[in-house]
């Protein structure tokens, strides 16, 4: 399974609850309500268990996190260092 | 049946505390204070004080967040713990009619994510966001280096309990929360909000770490309670099963049951008892408690306003 649809299995299954084959790849997790803050963190610890790197703090912003394309291009920016 | 942590749980702990250890020499001693911490009277926050007091060594200045609902007893605790320990502490008390409007809408109109609805009612979710938006706004304008809250190990991600905030992040997390807010109160809250004049400067860097001590270190309600009885804190008997500071608490999870089918707090007491916090019979009879009929409608007719 490639990264984003890793990461799309995981919000899915964790934080939509219904068919995520409509969750575009763009779409904003925190303006459509899919997480919180909190949330974001649980998608940081899922990263970080998944894919073997460690997210630095100052990586904690909305471009890296923000939806399935922004985690994926994160995720692979840092495997590709 | 008690179960133990295991030991990746044990090793990451033992991380985030030599991050969390690192911070505090970072920051200790720098500013007037080190800590700003949400202090709601009950058992965790006493304890998270006297910890960050007595063993860490740090400044501090206490906020309580009075929404209306504190019991009388756990407003005794609060002054009885801040003069023993001899902390700073700030009671803020938001407009009544305002928070009453915010846990009635709670109730009726869906904003919260789902995931955070599996963490904890509407209602205590509308609560934490007043307090947490409150805090980071006090901690950025006042410079405190650190906001420290006293959740338990089941009430957040490990991965939560030791964070830096950043300017877009926390501008994105306000603008979430005011949104949540507009729609169940309008702009009632927005004085809670951080404002664009917060984030004019963030070379200046005013954003606080994010750090709830509990969840990586060692976690025993009973010493908990050993510990916080030598300053003169008391077991609170007005405040229902599941809190030791909040009237409203076993409302809102009794109106989360109805609604949702599920005891708001299954998750993190699960999280308890698998991490060896708590027994597993303890934490089963905790999620079969249930308020009694005078308890609620008395609880409904103060969130109406009907009743002082």
């Amino acid at each position: 399974m490639n990264t984003a649809s890793t990461i799309r299995q995981f919000i899915v299954e964790n934080f939509v609850f219904e068919d995520g084959g409509s969750l575009a790849e763009d779409t904003s997790f925190l303006e459509s309500g899919i997480m919180d803050s909190t949330g974001v963190l649980e998608l940081v610890s899922f990263i970080e268990e998944t894919f073997a790197i460690a997210v630095a703090d100052e990586d904690l912003v909305p471009e890296n996190l923000d939806s399935i394309g922004r985690v994926t291009r994160y995720i692979e920016s840092r495997r590709g260092e | 049946m008690r179960y133990e942590r295991s030991e990746k749980r044990e090793s990451a702990g033992r991380r985030f505390d030599e991050r969390f250890i690192e911070i505090l020499d970072q920051v200790r001693g720098k500013r007037p204070y080190d800590a700003l911490v949400a202090y709601s009277g009950g058992k965790d926050s006493t304890y998270t004080l006297k910890l960050l007091k007595e063993r860490y060594k740090l400044e501090l200045l206490a906020v309580t967040v009075d929404q209306g609902f504190v019991s009388s007893a756990a407003l005794e605790n609060i002054k009885t713990v801040t003069e023993r320990l001899d902390i700073d502490h700030y009671m803020v008390r938001p407009g009544s009619a305002a928070l009453r409007a915010l846990f009635r809408n709670s109730m009726t109109i869906d904003v919260y994510p789902v995931k955070a609805l599996e963490r904890a009612s509407a209602i205590c979710n509308s609560c934490m966001n007043v307090v947490k938006s409150l805090l980071i706004k006090m901690a950025v304008e006042m410079r405190i280096p650190t906001v420290v809250y006293g959740w338990s190990p089941g009430q957040a991600p490990l991965r939560s309990s030791v964070f830096k905030t950043n300017a877009p992040m926390l501008k994105k997390m306000n603008e979430t929360t005011a949104a949540w807010f507009n729609t169940l109160v309008g702009d009632r809250l927005s004085g809670f909000l951080l404002e664009d004049r917060h984030f004019a400067a963030p070379e200046k860097d005013p954003y606080p770490f994010i750090i709830h001590p509990l969840a990586f270190l060692e976690y025993d309600e009973r010493h908990i309670l050993d510990e916080i009885r030598t300053l003169g804190w008391n077991v609170p008997e007005d405040t229902g099963s599941h809190s030791s500071n909040c009237l409203l608490n076993d409302f809102a999870i009794a109106e989360h049951l109805e609604r949702f089918g599920f005891h708001p707090y299954a998750f993190e007491i699960a999280g308890l008892v698998r991490e060896g916090c708590m027994a597993r019979e303890e934490g089963l009879e905790r999620l079969s408690a249930r308020p009694g009929a005078a308890y609620l409608a008395r609880v409904r007719s103060l969130l109406e306003g009907e009743t002082e």
